[in-house]
């Protein structure tokens, strides 16, 4: 595979986790501009593990994921009061906080003679995993979507599952929610948590995939892009997500001839976009007409079997 | 002493813009109650045309100041043509949405237009400082003052004594029935949001002129002063926009006087994270009735 | 069936990763002195490249370069397609050009191959008529304010 595509998929994977990270709050019907903080913890805390403390991968990145979990139920206790766009605003000053905060930071250790680990404003270089153990952009990109995967399958398994139901149904309308008896403040913590190990989780693959991060690059735009996504790509499954995120780098990566103006031409879309479809392309109704259709082809299949069966047999 | 006086002036200085960032966005948003994340980069948008016009034709600074202002106004009637208009009620995150991808738009144009990364600005005044006892202060400092109180002084006119104004608050009361006792919502909205994008036009000139430099990260930077300053103060109040602007100025130069930049940034998101954790309704706003975004 | 062994072929190939194989010990590393400068066309760049041995100062030679680009600012979308680097004369020197999406802050990446893999970076500031040093550190929306 050309080593330019496999850092495409590399990068559309990563990103994706931050997606589905803000989708899973959308679901309850929070907005959130700081899933970026999460992931950029997750980040420096499996970096840390792997560089400086010669953890296993595996080990780096579940540190990560924890670390962003435990920062989400810190940010979450006192913001569950706060709605719409006052939570938002606040999940963006928790973000940014956490941005100065690692510029700010400096740890570094001896690794093979050199320092090692984050430098602060300059970031943390040297998270050289893939290279030590000489695991080729290839095998990383496989790992990036085997785990990828595994947490779509995590997703699908909550949308069938009791708790999928009570989160969407917060969503819907968090009163009558409490009045059926949902714990609707300890739900809404739980997502948050989920969330930020979600964030974490891509927030390890992408400081081992860059091997180098730098607080700079978790900033607001980043945050919006993942909170974005999940309206463009559609709010029906957690496919919808990876769908925004396809689009905008995949799209844009195939049409670089007019690199130029192509921010222009994207942004106009997404904008014409929202106006047909304000809740995605893979919104709730798409979603239901899709598995109609599928269910519908299924039966007559299964009926043609049958005929076909009683006309032989 | 003296250098805590002297900080709390220029912080007043910083925070009059500030403040002006705020009046505009919690125009767009009381009236809308949606959030317009183009708002900087509308204000970006024109202050670009005119840099061009300056660093191309030398254009006096009357001229850029009136082509910024004219441009953002032009920029916000496209971003409410295109954004807001067209959403139903219940949509707010898709506006919202719609608007960032807007942003990418106006970036991208406004960089089209100059593509390098730092640009002169005309400069508001070059007169020195004037000496206020002890204390300094920058002329052009004064003209930023004097503009943020003359604006907020005429937009409460036009809202509380006009009868546009009046209109206007019918709207934010009930949308249905102020288009049913004749108030034109349509042109009121159009109008409100061009306003707004104006008043930020005469905050992103006077923060330039100031500075006497351009960049790309300008956008960025307005929408999220005016926001901060904004939720601060309350949303959608104006003495709320004023009191919120200039509580960040204040806060703002005092940490980075004692501490420097990045420290200052950090107090500042602090003071915003644990103003709506204590305070949602902000300083100056109602605490938040099941207000929200998404609209049912 | 193919799907199946794929699929375990895939989770295999992920579950080695993750675990990790013993890391295979001291490597050489490189370090890179990198220069750019403007050409004729706009946000075109010659970057010269003088590959070295991190510990012993050696030039390094005979290594296959890519040299690809970010913004900092944006991770993972401005991103420009890699080109590989030619080798010089002298020994261990490189030559590329390199073709940004807009002017500002990026940092360049040259990914190494062949002889040794490593990565080493360079944050450089690109104008239209220079390029110097990237100040790595924060990048104030305003400065002076």
């Amino acid at each position: 595979m050309d080593d330019y595509l496999v850092s495409v998929l590399s990068n559309i994977g990563v990103i994706s986790f931050l997606a589905l990270s803000a989708y899973l709050l959308l679901l309850t019907g929070e907005i959130s501009f700081g899933q970026q903080a999460f992931f950029a913890i997750g980040a420096y805390a499996a970096g840390i593990a792997t560089a400086l403390w010669g953890w296993p991968l595996a080990a780096g990145l579940l540190l990560g994921a924890l670390a962003a979990a435990a920062a989400a139920v810190l940010v979450g206790l006192p913001t569950l009061r706060l709605r719409g766009l006052y939570f938002a605003i606040a999940t963006l000053a928790f973000a940014e906080a956490v941005r100065i905060l690692l510029e700010l930071f400096h740890y570094q250790a001896m690794v093979d003679g050199e320092p090692v680990g984050p430098t602060g404003a300059d970031g943390f270089r040297g998270i050289r995993y893939i290279f030590e153990s000489d695991v080729s952009p290839f095998q990383f990109m496989l790992v990036i979507w085997a785990i990828l995967a595994a947490t779509l399958v995590g997703f699908f398994l909550l949308g069938r599952s009791r708790l999928g139901v009570v989160l969407r149904m917060i969503g819907e309308d968090r009163v009558l929610a409490a009045l059926q008896g949902v714990a609707v403040a300890r739900c809404k913590v739980l997502a948050a948590a989920l969330a930020g190990a979600v964030a974490g989780l891509g927030g390890g693959l992408f400081a081992h995939m860059t091997t180098y991060i730098e607080p700079r690059m978790f900033d607001i735009m980043l945050g919006v892009h993942a909170l974005a996504y999940g309206i463009i790509g559609g709010l029906g499954t957690a496919l919808g997500p990876l769908l925004g995120v396809l689009i905008d780098i995949g799209l844009l990566e195939s049409v670089r001839w007019f690199a130029a103006y192509r921010m222009i031409v994207f942004g106009g879309l997404v904008a014409l976009l929202l106006i047909v479809r304000p809740r995605g392309l893979l919104d709730e109704k798409a979603v239901h007409y899709i598995r109609q259709a599928g269910k519908k082809i299924v039966r007559t299949a299964a009926a043609r079997l049958s005929i076909s069966d009683r006309t032989t047999g | 002493m003296i250098d805590f006086a002297q900080n709390t002036l220029d912080g007043v200085m910083a925070g009059s813009s500030y403040a002006l960032l705020a009046l505009g966005f919690t125009l767009i948003f009381g009236v809308m109650r949606r959030l317009n994340l183009s708002f900087g980069p509308s204000i970006m948008v024109g202050a670009y045309l005119g840099t061009f016009l300056y660093v191309q034709y030398g254009a006096p600074s009357l001229v850029v100041a009136l082509v910024a202002v004219a441009g953002a106004a032009l920029a916000g009637i496209y971003v409410e043509r295109l954004c807001f208009a067209p959403m139903a009620a219940g949509a707010g995150v898709a506006s919202m949405v719609s608007s960032f991808a807007i942003w990418m738009q106006l970036e991208q144009a406004a960089i089209l237009i100059l593509p390098r990364h730092t640009y002169a600005f005309p400069p508001l005044s070059t007169a020195a400082p004037l000496a206020l006892g002890p204390l300094l202060v920058r002329p052009d400092h004064l003209i930023v003052l004097a503009c943020t109180a003359v604006l907020t002084a005429a937009i409460s006119v036009l809202i509380y004594r006009t009868r546009y104004g009046l209109g206007l608050r019918a709207i934010i009361n009930d949308t249905v029935a102020a288009h049913l006792v004749g108030v034109d919502v349509k042109k009121s909205l159009i109008v409100a949001f061009a306003l707004a994008s104006a008043i930020g036009g005469v905050a992103g000139y006077l923060v330039l002129a100031v500075d006497q430099q351009v960049t790309p990260m300008f956008g960025m930077w307005a929408t999220i002063k005016g926001l901060i300053a904004m939720m601060i103060g309350g949303l959608g109040s104006i003495p709320g926009a004023v009191v919120g602007g200039l509580v960040l100025g204040i806060v703002e130069m005092h940490s980075q006087w004692h501490f420097g930049p990045q420290i200052r940034d950090l107090v500042a998101y602090g003071l915003l994270f644990a103003c709506l954790v204590l305070r949602p309704g902000g300083l100056f706003g109602a605490p938040p009735a099941g207000e929200t975004m998404i609209e049912k | 069936m193919i799907v199946h062994r794929s699929v375990r072929l895939f989770t295999a190939a992920a579950i080695a990763v993750l675990i990790g194989a013993s890391p295979a010990g001291a490597q050489t590393r490189a370090k890179a002195d990198i220069a750019c400068k403007p050409t004729e066309k706009s946000l075109q760049y010659d970057c010269t490249i003088r590959l070295l041995d991190a510990r012993t100062g050696e030039p390094l030679s005979g290594v296959d370069i890519m040299v690809g680009a970010d913004m900092p600012s944006m991770p993972m979308a401005h991103n420009v397609r890699p080109v590989r680097a030619t080798a010089g004369q002298a020994l261990g020197t490189y030559a590329a050009k390199i073709e940004l999406e807009m002017y500002g802050e990026w940092m360049l990446r040259l990914d190494l191959s062949g002889r040794l893999r490593d990565r080493v970076l360079k944050t450089l500031h690109f104008e239209s008529n220079e390029v110097r040093d990237g100040r790595s550190g924060r990048s104030s929306p305003r400065p002076g304010h």
